[in-house]
């Protein structure tokens, strides 16, 4: 080890964290990431099992004396109040020296700990749901999944081409853009009682929420990023005698995937965010349905788990189609495992396949 | 500051081995001739003539550089060539055809290389031949030989973002002559390049321009390149862009490095400091500078 490179190592730490744009290295990029996660998850836990901390509330065990009149005497055993509730009724009782209430201070309900959140987690992948008919948390996971997909995929088969259609033709940027911009402005949830008029109840009109979320969206911003491809490369590719087709086919559509790519991810997110105005509308379905009916059997245990899990299945996604990225543009990244891979698998193959006839 | 003392010929005073050379040059075709060419741009205080008149011809193998202060619209006259502009008026013709857009024919290099980023080296350079639907085999056998000729054989399979600076230009110079053009445009090519990285490249495009059977336009504000590389150097001056001088270079080939020490290099490189410096800093007629 040679001596400034101990000293770049060993310097104030706190100083080698918050380093004007000074990237971190490895071993705090991990740390710090975990911290992400574990610092909000810590304050839940410190609120939900430091009895000082917070909880406003008491859980009555006890009524203390009954027969004492009072602006409070309505407090009863096993009555979860207010704990400015439960020190006026004490002091009502202390003052007829009855005997006093007891009870344990509480979290609102509204509040679960990280552990019933946990179990409820469990059970209701494992036990069926109270009313029969209703859907299983996992069935409501796969439909909310489904209508995403649907959502999605139409959206992006249409508003991709289009998109780049206007982001590589004036003329049609023109033509579509300032009517696309016009509905954009309009909220997806507002067309919800014209999508159930025309497309009934079931999951259409989600799919059209989803949809109309989405595509108004994903055509200007398809169209934006079409545009930011190198106006030089086009120069290039027509110096080099390529027409109008192969310009659109050979550098605007691979220029512009690796941005297309990355503003899917992002738009993904907003179909997420439309799916749960989408699910309520018409006959409610998947989780949203699922969290709507938790709620009204006040079983908020169960309602933060669907909302965990929306969080966990979304950060899966992004996670995933993040490290497929690094997979899919090595230009962009240098990892070229995925092209030696598909070299080798074509040189594999027997030659006559490679010959176009 | 010359020392008076230091006798230079003139700049047109050619060495037999030039002047042989140059009558050499008159008898060969015109590749790319350039009439009467005009260029103005609208701006705010009405028309900006960036060309005006413009007169010059190309032979076959011919290698000319054009040079002038910035603003000269010397980028202005290369894109019009390629087809990339349109002219106002006046006409570019290559073998006699008039240009009316980019075509295969005028290969180009640009000073940010737009190598296409998604392509390895060797399909850079195969992109020209596959536009027209050449066969992959033949392709990409004469791709090779380009790559070979560039030096970048080995690296053949690495995408631009892993070259340096001086690799990528190498590659820009092989994908375009792969094309197999009548005429080799370069605008500025080694003006985004480090001091070493460009007196290489220099060398690499001399060793190329004389392998290989190609006609060069070459634009650059770099005096010395321009002397060292071309037969010809056509000068613009700028405000209107105009041609002030197109000189002979009375430079002997092949060229080496010692040369820039020679009394033609620096007499050459006397007249066009003097041509360039004299429009440099326009002056209003009360000697103040003009703010363009």
């Amino acid at each position: 080890m040679s001596k400034p490179s101990k000293i770049a190592a060993t310097g104030e730490p706190l100083a080698r964290l918050l380093g004007v744009r000074k990237p971190l290295d490895a071993r705090a990029r991990f740390w710090v990431g975990v911290l992400a996660f574990a610092l909000p998850f810590l304050s839940w836990c410190a609120v939900s099992y430091v009895p000082f901390i917070w909880h406003p509330q008491v859980l009555v065990s006890s009524a203390g004396d009954v027969k004492v009149p009072g602006e409070y005497s309505y407090v009863a055993e096993g009555d979860t109040i207010d704990l400015d509730v439960f020190v006026m009724r004490n002091r009502e009782l202390s003052a007829a020296h009855a005997k006093l209430a007891e009870g344990k201070r509480v979290n609102p309900i509204y509040l679960q700990a990280p552990h019933e959140v946990a179990r409820a987690m469990y059970t209701a992948f494992t036990t069926a749901p109270e009313r029969t008919g209703d859907a299983w948390l996992h069935e409501s996971l796969l439909q909310s999944c489904k209508v995403i997909f649907w959502g999605f995929f139409w959206s992006a088969l249409f508003g991709v081409p289009l998109g780049v259609l206007c982001g590589t033709f004036p003329f049609f940027a023109r033509l579509f853009e300032p009517f696309v911009d016009f509905v954009r402005y309009m909220p997806a949830p507002v067309f919800g009682a014209l999508m159930v008029t025309m497309l009934g109840l079931a999951d259409e009109p989600k799919i059209a929420i989803i949809f109309i979320g989405t595509f108004f969206q994903m055509v200007l911003i398809v169209s934006n990023t079409t545009r930011a491809v190198d106006a030089s490369l086009l120069h290039a590719a027509q110096t080099l005698g390529a027409n109008k087709r192969q310009l659109v086919w050979h550098v605007v559509v691979p220029g512009a995937l690796p941005g297309l790519y990355r503003d899917m991810r992002i738009l993904i997110g907003w179909a997420w965010t439309y799916l749960v105005v989408a699910e309520l509308i018409g006959e409610k379905s998947g989780l949203s349905a699922f969290i709507y009916q938790q709620q009204r059997y006040r079983h908020f245990d169960n309602v933060y788990a669907a909302i965990v899990i929306i969080g966990v299945v979304g950060l899966c996604i992004d996670q995933f189609l993040a490290v497929l990225a690094r997979y899919l543009f090595p230009w962009e990244t240098g990892q070229t495992g995925l092209v030696r891979m598909m070299r080798a698998m074509r040189r594999a193959m027997p030659q006559r396949a490679l010959v176009r006839t | 500051m010359f020392d008076d003392s230091i006798a230079l010929p003139s700049y047109l005073d050619h060495p037999p081995e030039v002047a042989e050379y140059f009558a050499e040059v008159q008898k060969r075709k015109v590749v790319l001739s350039i009439e009467h060419l005009g260029r103005e741009f609208d701006s705010t205080d009405g028309p900006l003539v960036a060309l005006s008149d413009v007169n010059f011809k190309v032979r076959q193998r011919e290698f000319i550089s054009v040079i002038g202060p910035s603003g000269c619209g010397k980028s202005t006259l290369i894109r019009i060539v390629a087809g990339l502009e349109d002219p106002s008026s006046g006409t570019v013709a290559v073998d006699g055809i008039p240009v009316t857009g980019p075509g295969a024919d005028r290969g180009m290099v640009f000073q940010n290389y737009t190598l296409f980023p998604w392509l390895t080296v060797r399909k850079n350079v195969l992109f020209g031949p596959k536009m027209k639907g050449m066969r992959n085999d033949k392709a990409n056998k004469a791709a090779d030989e380009w790559l070979k000729l560039v030096g970048l054989a080995d690296f053949a399979d690495l995408y631009p973002a892993q070259l340096s600076g001086g690799m990528k230009q190498r590659v820009a110079i092989a994908r375009a002559l792969a094309n197999d053009p009548r005429i080799l445009l370069m605008d500025e090519p080694f003006g985004a390049l480090d001091a070493q990285t460009r007196a290489s490249m220099q060398n690499h495009l001399l060793r190329i321009w004389q392998a290989a059977d190609v006609t060069v336009l070459f634009i650059t504000h770099d005096l010395e390149e321009a002397i060292y590389l071309s037969d010809r150097i056509v000068v613009l001056g700028a405000r209107p862009g105009r041609i002030l001088e197109i000189i002979d270079v009375p430079v002997a080939r092949p060229r080496s490095t010692e040369q820039f020490l020679s009394g033609h290099f620096l007499a050459t490189k006397k007249r066009l400091e003097d041509l360039i410096h004299r429009c440099d800093s326009p002056l209003n007629e009360d000697g103040e500078l003009l703010h363009v």
